[in-house]
C-alpha cells in the first residue's frame, strides 16, 4: 500500500489525537447514560410483562388491570400448594369446610391496580384543568398585555422560583393549607375552627381534609411553571401580524387574542403543556399526605352525595408503588404486583411524554409562518 | 385641555364603540386584570407556602425551649454530664479491645495457635480487666440517677398535658370541669435535691475512677509488652487527653442550676446545630437538622459526582460531536429519563440496583475500596447513583442549551485560525457557555437536594451523621435525608405536636435552601454572561 499522503488529510498532531480521545470518551459518556436509563426500562418491562400479560388469549392480565388490591394467602392443602386472593381464598375454605392450613400473607400482593389506576386519572384531571385554566391566563397576561417593567420581573422571577421548589415542600405546603385551612361552606359555625358568618351560611375554615380536591390544588400549584412557560412559547410563536391586523380592523385586545392568537397558540400549548400531565402523574411526595390513601375499598364515583367525590381520598399509582416497595417484603410472591405496577405505571407516563414528543413535531410541521 | 378632550372624542368615534363601565372598568380592563392576577397567582403560592409552613412549623422553637427546659430542670442534662466521662469511656474500652484483637490476629497470623496466643496476650489482659473494671460505681450511680430523673420528667409532661386540658376547659367555658382537673405541679427544687445528694456519692466515685484508670495506664506506658503497639499507644494518648478533660466536666457540673433558663436562642442553635435527631426517646427527644443535611448534602454530592460529567459531556457530545441521525435520537430519549417518575427509580434501587451493587461489593478483586463489603444494601450510594440518573435531563438540557447558543461566528473564527474543533470546545465554546452551565449544575443540584421518593426508598433511612473518618468509606454508610424524613414522619405524628413541627421546620429550611440556589443559579447567568451578539 504505498499511498502518497494527500495535501489535505489531517496531520497526526498531539492535538488532533487529544482530539480523538477526547471525543471517544463524551461518546462513551453519553452512551452510559443512555445504557442506564435503557437497563432501567429493560428491567421494569421484562420482569414487569409476566404480571401484565399472560400467554393466553386476550393476552392481557385482565384481572390485574380491572380488580382491586387483595390480601395474597400462600398455603398447601391437599398437597397442594395454592396462591389465592382474599375473595378466592375465603371461598375455597368455605367449600373444604374451614381445614386448618398454615398460610403466609401478602398484603396487596394479589388482585389488581384498577382503584389506583382511577384514582390517578381523577387526579390528573382535575389538577391539569386548574394548571391550564391558571396557566394559560398568566402567560397571556405575562405574553399579551404586559409592557415589562419591574412588576413582570419580579413576577418571572417567583415563576422561576416556584419551578425550583421541592415536591415535599409542596406536600407540606398542601397539608397545612388545602387539608387543614381551607373553607368548608357549611349551615352552622364550627367553634373548633375559624368561621367566617356569611349571613345565609357559615365558611369554617376547617380545612379538607385529605382529599382529592386538595391534591388536585397542590399538584396543580406544583405544575403551574411548566404549564405557563409551555404557554408562553406558544404564544410566542404566532406572529405579531396575526394581533395587529385584528387590532387594526378595530377589535379590542381581548377580542384579538379571543379570536387572533388563541386559537393558533392552543394546540401549542395543550402539546406542551403534556409534559405537564406526565410530571403530575408521576409525582408522590406531594399527594402523600394531601389525596392519596394506602387503601380505599370503594371507587371514587361510589359515594352518597356528589360532592363527596370532592372530598374523598383516593388511591394513587405512585403511592402505591411506594406502598408496595417499602411496607411488605421483597419475594417471588410480592414481586409480581412490585414489578406489574411499576410496568403499568411506567408505560402510562413514557406514553404521556411520548405523545407529546410525536405532537409537538407535528405542530411544528403544520404550523410555519 | 381641550386637544386632550378632542383626541379622547376623536379616538372614540374612531372606535366607534360606547364602552360600558362597571366601577369605572371597561370589560377590556376587567380582562386584563383578571389575566394579571391569574399571573400574581405564582408569587401569591411563594408566599402562601411561606406563610403556611410557618404557621405550622414557628411554634417549634418555643416548644423546643420548653423541651429543653424541662431537660434541664428534672435533672436530665445534669445526668447526662455524668454520663459523657462514662460513654468516653467505653469508647476508650473498645479502642483496648480493637488493639487485642489486632494483636491476636497477628499473632496467629504468625503460626501460633490460640493457646499460645492467649498467653502471649496475658500481661495486656490483665491490664484490659483492669482498666475496664475502673468505672465501678460510677456507672451504677448514673443508672440509677437516669431511673430518679427520668420520673421526674414524666410527672412535669403529665402535669403540663394536665394544666393545657384545664386551660382549654377554662377557654371552653366550663368551669366547674376545670376546676375538677387536678393538676400536680412538681415541685423541681426538691426533686434535684435527690440529685445533689446523690452527686457527693458520684464524686467519691469520679474521684476512684479516675484514680483507678490513672493507675492502670501508668502500668501500661512504658511496659515491655505495651511497645510498638500502635492501636495501643493511640488509646492511651486519648485516656490521656480524656483524663485532662476531667476536670472540665467536674467544673461545669459544679456550675450547672436547674433553675437556669434556658435562652430561646439555645432552643435555635439546637435545632440548626444540633447533633442528633432522637424522637419518641424514653430519655430525652432531640431535633437537630445536621444528620439530616449531612445526609442530604452526602447523597446530592454523590449523584453530582455522578451526573456532572455525564451530563456535560452528554451536552458537549450532542451538541458539537454527534451526527444528526445521532442527536435525533440521543436527545429525546435523555428527555425521556426525566419523564421517569422518581418512585419508579426509587423502586428500581430497591428491588433490583441495591442487590447489584452489593454483590458487587463482595468480588473479591474490589477489597481494596474502602468500605467494600457493603454493610448495607441501601445506602447513600444506592441513592446518589439513581439520583444522578434524574439530574442528568436536567443538567443535559440546560447545558446543551447554552452550548448551542453560543454565536456560529465564534466557532467559525476559532476554525479559521486552524484550531481543532476539540481546542475550540475547550478554548471557546465551553467558556462561551460556561455562566449557563454553572447554572445548568446549580438547577440539577436543586432537584436532587430536593428529590424525596428516591431518597426515601433507597437512602437506608439511619438517622445519623455520616462517619467521614472513613474517607470514601462514608459513601457507602445508609443515612437519612431532609426530604425523607418529612416523607416518613410526616404520616405518623400528632398534629401540633413537637416533632410535627420540627418536620414543617426541614420543610421550611429546604424551601429556603430551593430559593438560595435557585438565586445564585439566575445571578450566575446574569453576571458571567459573556456579552456574546
Amino acid at each position: 500500500m504505498n499511498m502518497q499522503t494527500h495535501p489535505f488529510t489531517k496531520p497526526q498532531t498531539s492535538a488532533v489525537r487529544a482530539e480523538r480521545v477526547a471525543f471517544a470518551f463524551f461518546r462513551g459518556a453519553t452512551y452510559v447514560v443512555l445504557l442506564a436509563a435503557t437497563i432501567i426500562f429493560g428491567v421494569i418491562f421484562i420482569k414487569g410483562a409476566d404480571t401484565v400479560f399472560t400467554r393466553h388469549f386476550p393476552f392481557v392480565n385482565v384481572a390485574f388491570l380491572t380488580e382491586a388490591p387483595e390480601t395474597l394467602h400462600v398455603f398447601e392443602h391437599d398437597g397442594q400448594k395454592h396462591e389465592l386472593g382474599d375473595r378466592a381464598f375465603r371461598a375455597y375454605m368455605e367449600e373444604k369446610k374451614n381445614p386448618t392450613v398454615s398460610e403466609e400473607n401478602y398484603v396487596y400482593s394479589a388482585g389488581g391496580i384498577f382503584p389506583c389506576i382511577i384514582g390517578t386519572f381523577f387526579l390528573v384531571v382535575g389538577s391539569m384543568a386548574i394548571a391550564l385554566f391558571v396557566g394559560i391566563s398568566a402567560a397571556v397576561f405575562l405574553n399579551e398585555y404586559s409592557k415589562g417593567g419591574r412588576v413582570v420581573e419580579f413576577l418571572r422571577l417567583a415563576i422561576l422560583n416556584l419551578a425550583g421548589v421541592p415536591s415535599i415542600v409542596f406536600g407540606l405546603f398542601g397539608f397545612g393549607l388545602f387539608v387543614l385551612f381551607a373553607p368548608v361552606l357549611g349551615p352552622t359555625p364550627d367553634p373548633s375552627h375559624l368561621y367566617l358568618p356569611l349571613g345565609f351560611a357559615y365558611l369554617n375554615f376547617s380545612g379538607w381534609g385529605v382529599s382529592l380536591l386538595s391534591g388536585w390544588f397542590t399538584l396543580a400549584f406544583m405544575v403551574l411553571p411548566v404549564v405557563i412557560t409551555a404557554s408562553e412559547e406558544s404564544l410566542k410563536a404566532v406572529p405579531k401580524g396575526f394581533r395587529e391586523g385584528s387590532l387594526a380592523l378595530g377589535a379590542t385586545r381581548w377580542e384579538a387574542i379571543r379570536t387572533n392568537v388563541l386559537p393558533y397558540a392552543m394546540p401549542g400549548i395543550l402539546t406542551s403543556s403534556i409534559l405537564g400531565i406526565a410530571r403530575v402523574a408521576g409525582e408522590t411526595a406531594p399527594i402523600m399526605f394531601t389525596a392519596a390513601y394506602v387503601v380505599s375499598d370503594r371507587l371514587p364515583w361510589q359515594v352518597d352525595r356528589f360532592v363527596d367525590v370532592f372530598f374523598q381520598g383516593v388511591m394513587a399509582l405512585p403511592y402505591h408503588i411506594y406502598v408496595v416497595s417499602s411496607k411488605i417484603p421483597q419475594n417471588a410472591y410480592t414481586e409480581r404486583v412490585q414489578f406489574g405496577t411499576a410496568f403499568v405505571f411506567l408505560a402510562l407516563v413514557l406514553c404521556i411524554a411520548l405523545s407529546s414528543v410525536i405532537l409537538r413535531g407535528r405542530l411544528r410541521a403544520r404550523y410555519k409562518w | 385641555m381641550e386637544t386632550h378632550d378632542t383626541a379622547a372624542a376623536l379616538s372614540a368615534a374612531l372606535k366607534g364603540r360606547s364602552r360600558t363601565r362597571v366601577l369605572g372598568l371597561t370589560f377590556d380592563d376587567v380582562v386584563r386584570y383578571f389575566f394579571g392576577g391569574n399571573a400574581a397567582v405564582a408569587v401569591v403560592v411563594l408566599l402562601l407556602i411561606l406563610v403556611f409552613l410557618l404557621k405550622e412549623g414557628a411554634g417549634f422553637f418555643e416548644m423546643n425551649a420548653s423541651n429543653l427546659n424541662v431537660y434541664r430542670r428534672a435533672g436530665l442534662e445534669y445526668v447526662d454530664l455524668m454520663r459523657r466521662p462514662l460513654d468516653q469511656f467505653a469508647i476508650l474500652t473498645r479502642g483496648i479491645n480493637d488493639a487485642r484483637l489486632a494483636r491476636f490476629k497477628a499473632l496467629l497470623a504468625s503460626g501460633k495457635d490460640v493457646e499460645a496466643a492467649n498467653e502471649a496476650l496475658k500481661d495486656f489482659d490483665a491490664f484490659a480487666d483492669e482498666f475496664g473494671a475502673a468505672a465501678g460505681d460510677a456507672r451504677g450511680i448514673v443508672s440509677d440517677l437516669t431511673e430518679v430523673v427520668s420520673a421526674v420528667k414524666v410527672r412535669a409532661q403529665v402535669s403540663a398535658d394536665k394544666e393545657l386540658e384545664r386551660e382549654m376547659l377554662l377557654h371552653a367555658g366550663r368551669k366547674d370541669e376545670a376546676a375538677a382537673v387536678k393538676v400536680d405541679v412538681v415541685d423541681f427544687a426538691r426533686e434535684i435535691k435527690v440529685l445533689v445528694e446523690a452527686s457527693t456519692g458520684w464524686k467519691a466515685a469520679a474521684g476512684a475512677f479516675e484514680s483507678a484508670i490513672r493507675k492502670s495506664t501508668a502500668k501500661a506506658h512504658g511496659a515491655a509488652w505495651a511497645k510498638g503497639d500502635f492501636l495501643l499507644s493511640s488509646t492511651l494518648d486519648k485516656s490521656d487527653i480524656f483524663l485532662k478533660g476531667l476536670p472540665e466536666v467536674e467544673k461545669q457540673m459544679a456550675a450547672w442550676r436547674f433553675d437556669e433558663p434556658v435562652p430561646l436562642h439555645r432552643s435555635f442553635t439546637a435545632f440548626l446545630f444540633g447533633r442528633e435527631w432522637l424522637t419518641a426517646s424514653f430519655w430525652q427527644d432531640w431535633y437537630g437538622l445536621l444528620p439530616l443535611l449531612s445526609g442530604s448534602l452526602l447523597v446530592s454530592v454523590i449523584a453530582m459526582l455522578f451526573a456532572v460529567p455525564l451530563a456535560i459531556s452528554a451536552a458537549i457530545y450532542v451538541s458539537e460531536v454527534a451526527t444528526p441521525k445521532e442527536k435525533a435520537v440521543i436527545k429525546p430519549y435523555i428527555e425521556f429519563i426525566s419523564a421517569i417518575p422518581s418512585v419508579v427509580l426509587g423502586f428500581f434501587g430497591v428491588a433490583v440496583l441495591g442487590t447489584a451493587l452489593r454483590s458487587l461489593s463482595e468480588v473479591s478483586w474490589l477489597q481494596w475500596v474502602p468500605g467494600f463489603p457493603m454493610s448495607e444494601r441501601l445506602n447513600a450510594l444506592t441513592a446518589g447513583l439513581l439520583l444522578a440518573l434524574a439530574a442528568i435531563p436536567t443538567i443535559f438540557s440546560l447545558a446543551e442549551d447554552a452550548l448551542t447558543n453560543v454565536p456560529k461566528h465564534f466557532k467559525e473564527a476559532s476554525f479559521a485560525l486552524g484550531a481543532t474543533r476539540f481546542q475550540t470546545l475547550v478554548r471557546v465554546l465551553v467558556p462561551a457557555a460556561l455562566s449557563g452551565i454553572i447554572s445548568a449544575v446549580l438547577l440539577g443540584f436543586g432537584r436532587v437536594i430536593g428529590e424525596t421518593m428516591v431518597v426515601l426508598l433507597c437512602a437506608g433511612n439511619r438517622i445519623a451523621i455520616p462517619d467521614f473518618t472513613q474517607g470514601l468509606g462514608a459513601f457507602f454508610q445508609p443515612v437519612h435525608t431532609m426530604t425523607g424524613i418529612i416523607a416518613q414522619e410526616m404520616g405518623e405524628v400528632a398534629q401540633g405536636s413537637i416533632h410535627y413541627r420540627a418536620l414543617f421546620m426541614v420543610g421550611i429550611f429546604l424551601f429556603l435552601i430551593s430559593l438560595v440556589i435557585n438565586y445564585i443559579a439566575q445571578k450566575v447567568v446574569r453576571r458571567y454572561r459573556i456579552s456574546i451578539g
